[in-house]
């Protein structure tokens, strides 16, 4: 019974390791060659051009080029933006946003994107977090005892939650690490001590080695808490009126504010929706854990065995 | 080959989700414990965020940032379910191995 299975195993483990090759030998190639932008139409191309210092390198893309249906007419594709890449004057290269008559629209400095902000150490960064969540992911589905599965998890959600923020989404990284490694994760340990296999003891080291190196890690941690604390400054009122106010060109992308407007205006039934989820499978958790047979059930037991009494 | 290794452009982070995605699958199926099972499906949905957020930024659309929130509020309630139905599967049979749990199997 066990052969053929464990062969299967092997075969499936093969079958993926493979796939896994090819979708990366593809993806890479895909990611460094398969930027180059399409063409705008000619007389879109020379308005724009009019419209820039000469000798920019513009690579135009169109933003939109979809047709729209408006109570069954099909209108022709509507070009709403140009994107061009120019270099500006004092050397910085910058992404602009234009209207089909050569209007600037918007206008991002590159350093404020995402390939402009590549340099080596975003590149270490992302190679750091993303073997991080590799690493955990792997961690999770090779070790035998729960616990240390658990931690790979936490260690995979950490990676995530930092290649969130490294894709501008400040806040989804923040609730990343709230619900999944601060609620989610925690919920899973539990179930694993209800479970209770003596295989799934914390690994850590015994004895007095243990102790030491535990108390340590407490006292570092408390400390860095109370340095943390003593760093926060109390909220200085004036200072902040008299700030100036955010401009345009430091947009908000991904910021509570930005994801808080989009959801409120498109998302606002799948938000109400989620509510009732939630409702349900808060409902249906306790109803499925709890115990079916209410003899089993020892505070109810004594409830009416002291009601009898 | 350096190209690829410094220039961290919008493949990467795809491939990274593609890779993680597969992790998952590869825990799924290989797994017989329902708990890693658990974990490999919230690992699927992970990599499905950094797919979307991934798209996001690149064609600078904010409603997929929507979408993930309310993709790690269904994990949430998975998760919670899920282990609802652990816990009361090992109360019924002291174990949680999913290849032994054949009895509606026909």
């Amino acid at each position: 019974m066990s052969r053929p299975m464990i062969s299967h195993r092997i075969r499936t483990l093969i079958l993926f390791a493979v796939t896994a090759w090819g979708l990366t030998v593809v993806g890479t190639s895909g990611c460094s060659s398969g930027s180059t932008p399409a063409p705008c139409p000619p007389h879109i191309e020379a308005a724009v051009r009019a419209a820039l210092p000469t000798n920019t390198n513009m690579a135009c893309r169109l933003h939109k080029t979809e047709t729209k249906k408006v109570e069954g007419k099909v209108y022709a594709p509507q070009l709403d933006v140009v994107k061009a890449d120019v270099v500006l004057a004092d050397g910085r290269l910058a992404t602009l946003d234009l209207s089909a008559d050569g209007k600037v629209l918007e206008m991002v400095y590159a350093h404020d994107d995402l390939y402009g902000s590549s340099g080596k150490i975003m590149a270490l960064v992302f190679w750091v977090f993303a073997l991080a969540a590799v690493a955990g992911a792997l961690f999770v589905i090779s070790r035998k005892n729960l616990i240390a599965a658990v931690m790979g998890m936490v260690g995979s959600f950490l990676g995530i939650a930092a290649i969130y923020m490294m894709l501008y989404a400040q806040f989804l990284a923040v609730v990343q690490m709230l619900v999944y490694a601060g609620a989610i994760m925690v919920l899973f340990v539990f179930v694993v001590m209800i479970l209770n296999r003596p295989e799934d003891e914390p690994v850590a080291p015994a004895g007095r080695a243990g102790q030491a190196l535990g108390g340590l890690a407490i006292i570092y941690l408390v400390g860095r808490l109370i340095w943390m604390l003593k760093e926060v400054q109390p909220p200085d009122v004036a200072r902040a009126l008299a700030a100036p106010l955010p401009t345009a060109e430091g947009h908000d992308w991904g910021s509570v504010k930005a994801v808080g407007t989009d959801l409120f205006n498109g998302g606002l039934f799948p938000f109400e929706a989620i509510s009732i989820l939630l409702l349900v499978a808060v409902v249906g958790a306790i109803a499925i854990a709890r115990p079916l047979h209410v003899e089993d059930d020892a505070p109810a037991k004594a409830r009416s065995e002291g009601g009898v009494a | 080959m350096s190209n690829l290794v410094w220039n961290i452009g919008y493949g990467h982070f795809l491939v990274l989700a593609a890779v993680l995605f597969l992790i998952g699958v590869v825990g799924v199926l290989v797994r017989r414990n329902a708990l890693i099972i658990l974990m490999s499906v919230e690992l699927m949905l992970n990599a499905a965020n950094v797919t979307l957020l991934a798209f996001s930024r690149m064609w600078g659309d904010l409603s997929a940032h929507t979408f993930a929130l309310i993709v790690i509020a269904v994990a949430a309630a998975e998760a919670s379910v899920g282990l609802a139905i652990v816990v009361a599967v090992f109360r019924g049979r002291r174990n949680v191995e999913v290849d032994r749990l054949t009895t509606l199997r026909h």
